[in-house]
């Protein structure tokens, strides 16, 4: 366990080398809330509710899933397909560690610290500098938690990514599905709400939505009856678990391939 | 004259060898198509979600949007094709790989160019073209011989600007090492190019309208083809903003190569 | 007329004085302190058609300063240039058509493409005829194999193979000089004297006059007649190979770590027992081991070698060829006069 720790603080420690590498994800976040601002205030032009929400809620939810969007943001399928592609990937088979334990820990020290440093500015903006109301409840305490398995989920789909890399040059391909789908079919650009009626049926039971609608919901709706909130975490728990196990089998795949083509 | 010509010629002969080269990969070709359109049509998507519940963002209609958006897709295509690789341009100045250029008979930026034919964009410019088809054909736009013109004009005025725009930030690592939050943040800007910069008020109409003047990739351009008679004034200016940025930016870059001598002695 | 020809060629760069620390930085935004650094100063030199000059000089010594000058890069701070009769830096592009370049450490070809397409496409573009591009075709042919190649892709190719096709690639066009830099770097003994007699043979052939820079001395023995040595700036030889190498073939280094046991003092040992004079000298490195350098025209190493054997317990041993930076340091302080 301690030697997983070591690999997390050994990357926030990175992570804050890369400060410019910050300063724009955070600069370049305001500006898109910025003109997150503009595109729902023309979007909701006078009018008060919109598919059962309002501005401040639509604002709230839109733009904390932008700034999600980076905390989530590992780059473990980039970092894989390097470390296959060189060959470097050997290096961890040798040693006496979990190599999805090793990204895991990795990607979640940058996720960390991308946490305390791009939220501050971003909640500032929201609540002072636009005025945008924030709803405290129960959703609030558990919004933490949500995060967390939202993270793992998303976790889950970055890594498969860099497995497929065992098989495949055509990461860049994957990628961009993997995240075009992820950002557009989870309600992170536009809240599921919006979507009509028999879409939202479907899109409800993807795993996508367990990533930004479960705890962006939490945030901007934390006094919905505590039964509906816990169902929606139990959700994320059984996506997590599935997905976690769905990918240590595709590892063990992967890893057959390299022992027998010798990499 | 005879010049252009001859590099014109020579560009296709490198291009189409290269081409050839990577068509080999046929599963990858594939696999990276597919993420194209996917990805390029994200966008619509979220449009076509929102006008759901909405008639008019901004008094623009769907269809007009899908056509801003084809026209934005268009104009960033030429970008994708010929500098896909301008991310690895500050890796090659740190190292001191890119002396390579120096030493050809040919015009720098021309050498730089015909290393990289990226297939991926051209899929991005057939999407674009299919939405503007789409688009053009449900607002049943008259397209005269001019009106053609005009529209390759400002596609064209729209591209350069995108082109220049991220070649300039990348130019940054001629002087600055950490060059790539500048590249990267003005990569990030384009993402505003298909929304209506009517939306903006203020200092972010001011932003986008002339700073990084992204609102004249697509929006502004669009404008004199959607609606001739209702054009803000500074769509005017389309065209000419295309070639100014676009000289700005080989200003920028020829600076950046005469004072760049290469790592060691 | 001379090839090349520079008269008291000087360049100098500018370089930012970069202060220390956050404070410092902040200073630099606003005043900026400024150095002079000479790395090319009052070059002089002539080279006829058909010479293969050997331009070596340790690292920092101005070499590539000096080339990037030649071939039009960079412009000089003060001095004359004229290569083939005329100013290199006023016109790159006519400059980069009659010459020709190889870099050792990395490719000029286009990776992705077989090698036969490079080649075409440099034809295409330094306007080399149909005829006469066949007729050196074939020469390479002949001489390396190098039709074998045609159709691999440049990034599949080993090292060796790859330094055969850049240096056709180089000679392609019929320059008047190529510039070699680091030509056989890291390849093996057998593929080195493939090159060495590759680039002999085209600057028979052609009389194409050839620069070559180097740390690698046993190229510029094979190959180069003539031998240009650079320091700091300036010219500290300008003559024959043949006297450098046998200042060079002569002297050797012996490396030695002392094992833990040893208390003695190895320096002054050999210091009284071979003096300066005899071409003995010894210098502790910072790694534990001492280096004594020996000039065999003067003492044997089998006898410095044996006295240190009984002398001393000796833990390691290692005996090498003289270093670059030596042998300028021998020249220099006189050892050619």
């Amino acid at each position: 366990m301690r030697k997983y720790l070591a690999v997390l603080r050994g990357q926030m420690m990175r992570g804050l080398a890369y400060r410019s590498g910050f300063f724009i994800s955070i600069v370049g976040n305001l500006v898109f809330i910025g003109v997150l601002y503009f595109l729902w205030r023309s979007v909701y032009s006078g009018r008060d509710q919109i598919n059962g929400l309002t501005f401040d809620q639509t604002l709230l939810y839109v733009a904390l899933g932008s700034t999600v969007f980076i905390l989530l943001k590992t780059h473990v399928d980039w970092v894989m397909s390097f470390e296959i592609r060189e060959g470097a990937v050997v290096i961890y088979l040798i040693k006496p560690v979990d190599y999805q334990m090793v990204m895991l820990t990795f990607s979640a020290g940058s996720s960390l610290l991308a946490a305390v440093i791009v939220t501050a500015p971003t909640i500032a903006l929201l609540v002072w500098g636009l005025g945008i109301g924030w709803p405290i409840g129960v959703g609030t305490a558990l919004a933490p938690l949500a995060l967390i398995l939202a993270f793992l989920i998303s976790f889950c789909f970055d890594y498969s990514v860099g497995l497929s890399g065992f098989y495949t040059e055509s990461m860049w391909g994957l990628g961009i599905v993997k995240d075009t789908l992820v950002v557009v079919l989870s309600g992170a650009l536009i809240p599921l709400q919006f979507f009509p009626e028999s879409l939202r049926e479907i899109l409800l039971w993807l795993p996508f939505q367990a990533v930004y609608h479960v705890p962006l919901m939490m945030i901007t709706q934390p006094d919905r009856p505590l039964g509906v909130q816990l169902t929606a975490l139990g959700v994320q728990v059984l996506w997590a678990v599935a997905l976690f196990g769905l990918t240590r089998l595709f590892y063990s795949r992967a890893i057959r391939v390299l022992r027998i083509a010798g990499g | 004259m005879k010049r252009l010509r001859e590099y014109i010629r020579l560009y296709f002969l490198i291009e189409a060898q290269y081409i050839k080269a990577r068509l080999h990969y046929r599963a990858d070709f594939f696999i990276t198509s597919v993420g194209m359109v996917i990805s390029s049509l994200a966008t619509i998507t979220v449009f076509w979600v929102l006008f759901d519940s909405i008639t008019a963002l901004a008094g623009w209609s769907f269809e007009e949007m899908v056509f801003i958006y084809g026209f934005y897709l268009i104009a960033i295509s030429p970008m994708q094709i010929f500098f896909d690789h301008i991310w690895q341009l500050r890796f090659e100045v740190e190292d001191g790989r890119f002396i390579k250029y120096y030493f050809r008979p040919l015009n720098m930026m021309f050498y730089y160019m015909s290393e990289m034919f990226d297939i991926k964009g051209v899929v991005q410019l057939v999407v674009g073209i299919v939405l503007l088809i789409y688009a053009s054909a449900n607002l049943a736009l008259s397209w005269t011989f001019g009106q053609i013109l005009l529209l390759i004009a400002v596609l064209v005025g729209g591209a350069l600007v995108q082109i220049s725009l991220v070649v300039m930030a990348a130019s940054t690592a001629f002087w600055i090492i950490d060059s790539w939050p500048v590249l990267s943040l003005t990569w990030k800007m384009r993402e505003m190019a298909p929304y209506p910069m009517t939306i903006f008020s203020g200092a972010f109409r001011i932003l986008f309208t002339f700073v990084i003047p992204v609102g004249f990739i697509a929006f502004y351009p669009s404008t004199l083809i959607l609606r001739p008679g209702d054009v803000p004034m500074v769509a005017y200016f389309a065209p000419v903003i295309g070639l100014t940025t676009f000289a700005l930016m080989y200003w920028v870059w020829s600076r950046g190569v005469n004072s760049y001598s290469g790592t060691g002695s | 007329m001379a090839l090349i020809h520079t008269e008291d060629l000087s360049k100098h760069f500018k370089i930012l004085n970069r202060r220390q620390g956050l404070a410092g930085s902040v200073r630099d935004l606003f005043s900026r302190d400024y150095r002079t650094v000479r790395a090319v100063d009052g070059v002089s030199f002539d080279i006829e058609p058909g010479e293969i000059v050997g331009y070596i000089g340790p690292n920092g010594a101005g070499k590539s300063t000096t080339i990037k000058m030649m071939t039009g890069i960079l412009k000089p701070t003060s001095g004359t240039i004229l290569v083939n009769g005329q100013v290199p830096y006023e016109n790159r592009i006519r400059q980069a058509r009659t010459m020709g370049v190889v870099f050792g450490q990395r490719s000029q070809l286009w990776w992705e493409l077989p090698v036969i397409e490079s080649f075409r496409i440099l034809k295409e573009i330094y306007g080399v005829d149909q005829q006469s591009f066949d007729k050196q075709m074939a020469m390479f042919d002949s001489l390396v194999g190098i039709g074998e190649l045609y159709s691999q892709q440049v990034r599949t190719l080993s090292l060796g193979q790859r330094m055969l096709c850049d240096i056709t690639a180089a000679f392609l066009h019929n320059p008047s000089v190529v510039f070699l830099d680091e030509p056989t770097i890291g390849l093996d003994v057998s593929i080195k004297a493939k090159i060495r007699s590759l680039i002999e043979e085209l600057n028979r052939a052609h009389n194409t006059t050839i620069i070559l820079t180097t740390h690698d001395l046993g190229d510029v023995e094979a190959l180069s007649r003539r031998l240009i040595i650079i320091d700091k700036g300036t010219i500290l030889y300008d003559g024959s190979t043949e006297k450098v190498s046998d200042l060079v073939g002569s002297y050797r280094t012996l490396k030695v770590q002392l094992s833990q046991q040893d208390g003695g003092n190895l320096n002054d040992g050999v210091r009284d027992r071979f003096g300066e004079d005899d071409g003995v000298s010894v210098q502790p490195e910072e790694d534990g081991w001492t280096a004594i350098t020996i000039d065999q025209g003067r003492v044997p190493l089998s006898d410095v070698l044996n006295h240190v054997m009984t002398t001393s317990q000796v833990a390691d041993v290692r005996i090498e060829e003289i270093s670059m930076e030596s042998v300028v340091k021998r020249i220099y302080d006189g050892a050619l006069r």
